[in-house]
């Protein structure tokens, strides 16, 4: 069945249909929230978020793009809301209880390069971090991404650029190894 | 710029980058489905709620009625006529709403015990969600009107409206587990005792049966 006859179903009322179009999409939404929180929970609350306000607003979907970029694109805004949300909580938190621990370099061995990847992704800003997970980490396209982000393929090019040389750069003893 | 990627060694460990589990497909479906079925719920659907919206309005403004004739025969005061304007009275007003308020709760916590009893031992009552609709029609009523100036009244009646509006999508052939989180939630949200502590002893009306 094709993505508009599976919509047209869902906007009718069908339930069944709505249960569908979940099962079609809900690995590959599930996939890119969590390489964007890494938490389970998290990752299941901004999930079931953007289907709700998939199915919600399923009305609004001109069939500009496919469905499933169109989902990923309410998944990424969902979950960016979520993250700046919780940032902003930290920060509070923070600023009551650890401020004089900001910016202290912290001294400890040298971790392996999975972790040192981990942390130097999380460290990208949030703009460089999706297209880095979008395109290295989970296989999108740059049509797919600046679709689902708003923004120009030229866009989602070189902030990729930028997200790979600020890696390089955290990295760069491993990559001389 | 795609063909400036990483060394292989930093494109794997960034691979490994929050590694997804297997996603939870049926918690999350779950609570989807419950927000699909509140969401439906409150979508005006005019064909089919007018009729019984007018019925409920009907039984409303006879419930007033016979708020304000209660009153109006008590004390020395003239009877108040037949198409007096009563609004022009606020304690006469807000009383009558009183009443119809603690009539409709009464229905309500009485409605609920049979389900919860009904979900407890199994049984399928195929008039509940016929029921759960009646009583949604009055509850948004009352939402509307003065009654819910009362925070604590009016949290109690949007809490009510959840849990009706979850019944009144129960349809005949709906899995158990459904009416079991309908149960859960009005556990969860203790309405059953808050309705109780509002409907004074005695008040519990003959209408309630699923």
């Amino acid at each position: 069945m094709d993505d508009r006859e599976l919509i047209g179903r869902v906007l009718a009322g069908d339930a069944r249909a709505e249960r569908e179009m979940y099962d079609a999409h809900v690995d590959r939404v599930f996939r890119l929230v969590y390489r964007m929180v890494g938490d389970t929970h998290r990752a299941q609350d901004y999930t079931q978020e953007a289907f709700i306000k998939a199915f919600r607003r399923l009305a609004d979907f001109r069939g500009d793009s496919a469905l499933s970029t169109w989902l990923c694109a309410i998944a990424i805004s969902v979950t960016l809301n979520g993250l700046r949300t919780l940032k902003r909580a930290r920060e509070r938190e923070v600023g009551l209880d650890e401020a004089p621990a900001l910016g202290a370099r912290t001294v400890e061995a040298d971790p392996d390069l999975k972790v040192r990847m981990r942390r130097a992704i999380d460290g990208l800003p949030d703009g460089y971090r999706t297209v880095f997970v979008m395109h290295d980490v989970e296989g999108y396209t740059h049509e797919e991404i600046a679709t689902a982000l708003g923004v120009q393929p030229g866009t989602s090019k070189a902030q990729l650029f930028r997200a790979r040389a600020r890696l390089r750069e955290a990295l760069a003893d491993f990559a001389r190894e | 710029m795609d063909d400036d990627p990483l060394d292989e060694p930093l494109r794997a460990a960034a691979r490994e980058y929050h590694r997804p589990p297997d996603p939870p497909r049926e918690a999350m479906w779950r609570e989807i489905e419950r927000a699909r079925r509140l969401d439906r719920a409150r979508r005006p659907a005019p064909r089919r709620w007018l009729p019984w919206a007018a019925g409920a309005a009907a039984a409303a403004v006879l419930a007033l009625g016979i708020g304000i004739g209660r009153l109006s025969q008590r004390g020395p005061q003239p009877p108040v006529a037949v198409g007096a304007d009563w609004s022009a009275s606020p304690r006469v007003n807000q009383t009558a709403y009183r009443l119809a308020t603690v009539e409709h709760l009464g229905q309500s916590e009485a409605f609920l015990t049979l389900f919860r009893t009904s979900v407890r031992s199994g049984s399928q009552e195929r008039l509940a969600s016929a029921t759960a609709r009646e009583l949604l029609a009055t509850n948004r009523l009352l939402l509307d009107s003065p009654a819910a100036q009362d925070r604590r009244m009016r949290l109690l009646l949007q809490d009510l409206e959840l849990v009706l509006a979850e019944i009144a999508q129960l349809t005949p052939d709906a899995p158990s587990g459904d009416r079991e989180l309908i149960r859960e939630g009005i556990e969860r949200g203790g309405v059953l005792t808050r309705l109780r502590t509002v409907v004074p002893p005695g008040a519990t009306p003959t209408r309630g049966a699923l």
